[in-house]
Order: structure tokens, then sequence, then C-alpha cells
């Protein structure tokens, strides 16, 4: 346990001493920013349901930036072998490395705060919505992330980490625009498969079990991999 | 402490150790030697448990390497060939991290790293960022960070590589100092260093284990120590003569400039030395050095490893 903390620990503090970091949390607040005020003015209402559609959409490029060195840099510069000998189980280090990530990604999310407490200050927004679009956003953001994570444990190369992430990241997340050629049962399928059909219900105010167990399912399932991958060495 | 049977490794193809077993008992220190890609480090990483070999097995304290190697990381203190280090941590920031991966009680900690960051003379750089130190210093602290939990087992790959003299100097006689109470297996290149340090040696081939002995009776069996290099001042021909007076001895260069004489020797037995210097003092010359011709060990060694090449 004390473990996981440390792996944590070390992994955000990692975070926050490379410039990757502080570019991507930078360019997703800018462009936050400018859509925030857009949608505001555009839609003239106290919501915030359209600034996590977009939010959603920029986690498809961001989450890949955030998570391709998590394993891959470890493989390149030997400190895999470090990690690897200490008495330190495969589940605590998977686990210290997402809940790093993962913290990392909240605090990209809390920016959303701020511009809550405006919508707050000038109307009154329909603050059951606004918690539950924050939290099937943090929920595909951890979704993501620990996909990032299982990509970052099959290489050595952050490129190829990134880019295998952002393939899945893609697929999950445009797979609705594939939802009107398909019929039956691989068109429910793929639709359920998909993020967008779980945070829609989310950014509605709408909390179902399904799509918690959605999204609890592919974090875990995406973490037993990535722990099974690096147990196995599978990147050499 | 350690058991080895029949370990191999195939790297796709590639047959990198082949059948490799071995006991090494506790308190020994074994220096593993072997030309480049010989597969030292791979059998240090096959020990350490980062790497499953392909078949057989090995045990550390009667735990089973690839079955409870979380049991097994517990005792190793273990030195890649390249120190692994978070480049953007500072120096002391590693160290605790490391301690606290390898189980050292939070109580002892900090005391536990200022007492090796002592011992590889580290405290003045315990701030730094380890990106901007020199590479003896990197060096440093992947040695500090594998023995910071006092582990009974020390697997050292390269440890003095990059280090300078005083350094180098230095962590011999930690490893020395450990004796008694720890096993300690190394990799080096610098034979002088197997020397000084290991009481037994471990030579690789090409994935085998070509010899495994006692430092001591490598070197009182191999031909090297009969190889002599004598120097003298003085008439070059009253050596000659000596030389062919006495049998056995053969002659198999010389070199000489104005003042000195420079004779390279072969002599079938190590008595014969004695008898060689009892007759050039009667001569009229002057012996400046007599002296064994080269590193034994290196002798040894490079025979061994050329031999089956032809
Ligand atoms: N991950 C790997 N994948 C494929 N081949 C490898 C891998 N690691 C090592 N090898 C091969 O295994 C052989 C032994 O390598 P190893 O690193 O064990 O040698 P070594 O004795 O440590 O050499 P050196 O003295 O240069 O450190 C080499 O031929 C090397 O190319
Ligand atoms: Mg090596």
């Amino acid at each position: 346990m004390t473990k996981i903390f440390a792996i944590t620990q070390k992994e955000l503090s990692g975070y926050f001493r490379s410039p990757m970091a502080y570019i991507v949390l930078l360019v997703t607040m800018s462009i936050f920013h400018v859509f925030f005020f857009i949608i505001i003015d555009h839609n003239q209402e106290a919501t915030l349901r359209d600034v996590f559609a977009v939010m959603e959409f920029l986690f498809v490029f961001i989450v890949p930036l955030l998570t391709m060195k998590v394993f891959a840099e470890e493989k390149a510069t030997g400190t895999m072998e470090f990690l690897m000998t200490t008495p330190t189980t495969n589940t605590a280090i998977v686990l210290g490395k997402f809940f790093g990530s993962l913290i990392f990604m909240t605090t990209i999310i809390g920016v959303i705060f701020v511009y809550y407490a405006i919508i707050e200050f000038y109307g009154s927004p329909d603050r059951l919505a606004t918690f539950s679009g924050i939290l099937g956003l943090w929920l595909e953001g951890a979704l993501f992330v620990a996909i990032g994570l299982m990509a970052s444990s099959w290489t050595r190369n952050q490129m190829v980490a990134a880019i295998c992430t952002y393939l899945i990241l893609f697929m999950l997340y445009f797979s609705v625009t594939l939802e009107k050629f398909l019929s039956g049962t691989l068109g429910a399928l793929v639709s359920y498969s998909g993020v967008w059909s779980h945070t829609k219900n989310f950014s509605a105010g709408l909390i179902t079990l399904s799509d918690v167990t959605y999204f609890v399912t592919g974090i875990v399932l995406s973490l037993l991999i990535t722990r099974y991958c690096i147990e196995n060495r599978l990147w050499r | 402490m350690i058991k080895a049977h029949e370990l191999t490794k195939y790297f796709g193809r590639q047959k990198v150790l082949d059948q490799v077993s071995f006991e090494i008992g506790k308190g020994e220190i074994v220096g593993f030697l072997g030309s480049n890609g010989a597969g030292k480090t791979t059998l240090m990483r096959i020990l350490t448990s980062f790497l499953p070999a392909s078949s057989g097995d090995v045990s550390i304290n009667g735990f089973d390497v690839a079955k409870k190697s979380l049991a097994v990381r517990q005792i190793v203190g273990y030195l890649p060939e390249n120190p692994p280090l978070y480049l953007s941590m500072t120096v002391k920031d590693y160290l605790k991290f490391a301690a606290k991966l390898k189980d050292v009680a939070a109580k002892q900690c900090s005391a536990q790293v200022e007492k090796v960051m002592s011992e590889c003379r580290l405290k003045d750089v315990e701030h730094k960022v380890i990106a901007t130190l020199s590479k003896g210093y990197k060096q440093r602290v992947g040695i500090a960070q594998a023995i910071i939990n006092d582990p009974s087992l020390l697997i050292l790959d390269e440890p003095t590589s990059g280090l300078d003299p005083v350094q180098n100097l230095q962590v011999r006689n930690l490893i020395k100092n450990l004796e008694s109470e720890r096993t300690v297996i190394l990799s080096t290149h610098i034979l002088s260093e197997i020397e000084q340090v290991a009481k037994r040696v471990m030579i690789i081939k090409e994935g085998k284990v070509l010899v495994d002995e006692r430092l001591s009776d490598l070197l009182t069996k191999s031909s090297a120590q009969k190889r002599m290099v004598l120097r003298v001042k003085g008439e070059k021909k009253c050596v000659e003569t000596v030389l062919e007076k006495i049998n056995d001895v053969c002659l198999l260069n010389t070199v000489s400039s104005s003042q000195e004489h420079h004779f390279d020797l072969e002599l079938a037995d190590e008595k014969l030395i004695h008898e060689l210097l009892s007759c050039l003092v009667n001569e009229p010359v002057q012996i400046l050095e007599m002296s064994p011709a080269v590193s034994r060990l290196e002798h040894t060694f490079v025979s061994m490893v050329n031999e089956n090449n032809d």
C-alpha cells in the first residue's frame, strides 16, 4: 500500500517536472476557455453540457500524450529493471502508476470547477446535471488513462505508445459515427462499446448502473492487461 | 545460497545461456568474467528475476526465482549494467524512493539514505538532479540504490565502470568489507579488480561456464606465471650465455636499448627463477627487474577465451 503511494507520488512529481505536462495543461485550458465562451455565448443557457462534450473530445488527443511515457520511458531508460527487481508486486506498480496519471487528469478536470463557479455566479445551472456530467467526464478520462497505460506497457517507444492509445481512443470515441450504417446486434454492440452512448446520459444528469459498469469494467480490464504485459515482459 | 540448475536462455533463436549450473555459498564473492556478449548480464537478470529462463531453474535461499520472485527480490540488491536512474529526480529523493520500494522501515528510511550516501560519497550532490550528474556519480547512485536495504545478496553488473581510481578503490573496499555477512556476485572487464576482490572466478564464454574455480587455484594452474620479464643493465652477451646454460628456459623475445636489455622468458618451472637469479648475480650485469610478464589472470583469461576459437 505504501508502495502504491510512493509510486503515485513519484509519477505525479514526474508529471510536474516534465514540460509535456505543462504544455498539455496550458493547451487544454486555452482551448477549453475559448470553447467555453463560444458555447455559453451561443447557447445563452447556463449549462455545461456542451462544454463537457468539448472536454471529452479533447481527452482523445491529450490522454495519449500524458500516458505515453508511463511505462515506455521506464523501459527505454532501464529503470524498469530497477522497478521490477525491487520487492514490489506488479499490481502495485500498475496501480501506483494509474493513480498518478489519474490524479493529474483530475487536476485538468478540476479546471471545470472554475467555469462552474462563473456559471453559478451569473445563472442558476442544473447542479445535478453538472456534477453527473463531471463524474461522467472523469470516468471517461479514467478509462482513457487506463487504456493509455496499457498501450504504454506494450512498447519501449513513446511515440508508438501514443499512437496506439490514440487509435483505440479514436475508435471508442468516434464509433458513434458508424452507428448510422450498422443495424441489429452489431449496431447495438458498436453503440455499447463506444463511450459516447454512456457519457451522453451523464451529461444529461442521468447516472445509471450500466454506464458506470461500462467504465469500471473497461478500466479494470485495461489494467489487468497492463499487468499481464509487464509481468510477461511482452515488450521485448 | 544460490543453486542454479541447467539454466538455458534463448533470445529468439539465439542461445545466450547454455545449461549453466553452479552453486554459490553464503559469504562468497564471485566474479563473472567473459567477453562482450558472453551472457553475463543475461545470467544476472535471470538471477534477479528480471528475465525468466527458457529452461532450468535457480533458487536463492531456497526460494525459486521464478515462482517466489517476491521473496527473492527482498534479499537481492541489484545494480544493472546501466544504472537505473530517474533522471528528473534528485539523488536524495531517488534513494528515498528506492528505500520505500525495498521495504526499508519508514523510521530507518532517512538514516539508511544518509548511510548509503556517505558510503558512496554522495553527500555533496544529494540535492542535485540526477540528469546533471557526471557518469561516475550516476554509477555511485546506482550502487547506493543497490545496497540501500542491506541485501544479503548483492549482484553488481560492472559496478566500477566509469569510476575514478579513488572511487574505484572505495567500491572495492566496500565490497570487501561486506564480505563475511554477504554474498556478492560481480561482473567486470577489469581483471585486476577481480583479482583483488573475488575469491572465486567464473569465466563465461558463449553462454557456457568455461571455468569455475577459486582464484588461487586458477592462478597456480595457469601457465602464465612461468612467463617472466627480465630487465638488466650491462652486457647482453653475459645474460644470453647464462640463459643458454640453463635448460628449460626459453628466450622468447629481446628488446635492447643503449642502456638496458629487456628479455621475455618462459620458464618450465617456477623453481628455475631461483637458479636463474643465482647465476645472474655472478655476472657483470645489474638486474633491474624480474617480474611476471602480464597480470596472471589476464593471461589465463585471454588464453581460455581464445582456446577453442580456431
Ligand atoms: N533483450 C534482448 N534481446 C535479444 N538479444 C539479447 C537481449 N539481451 C541480450 N541479448 C543478446 O544476448 C547475448 C548476451 O548478452 P549479455 O548482455 O548477457 O552479454 P554480456 O556478457 O553482459 O556482455 P557485456 O560484456 O558486453 O556486457 C548478446 O549476444 C546479446 O546480443
Ligand atoms: Mg553485460
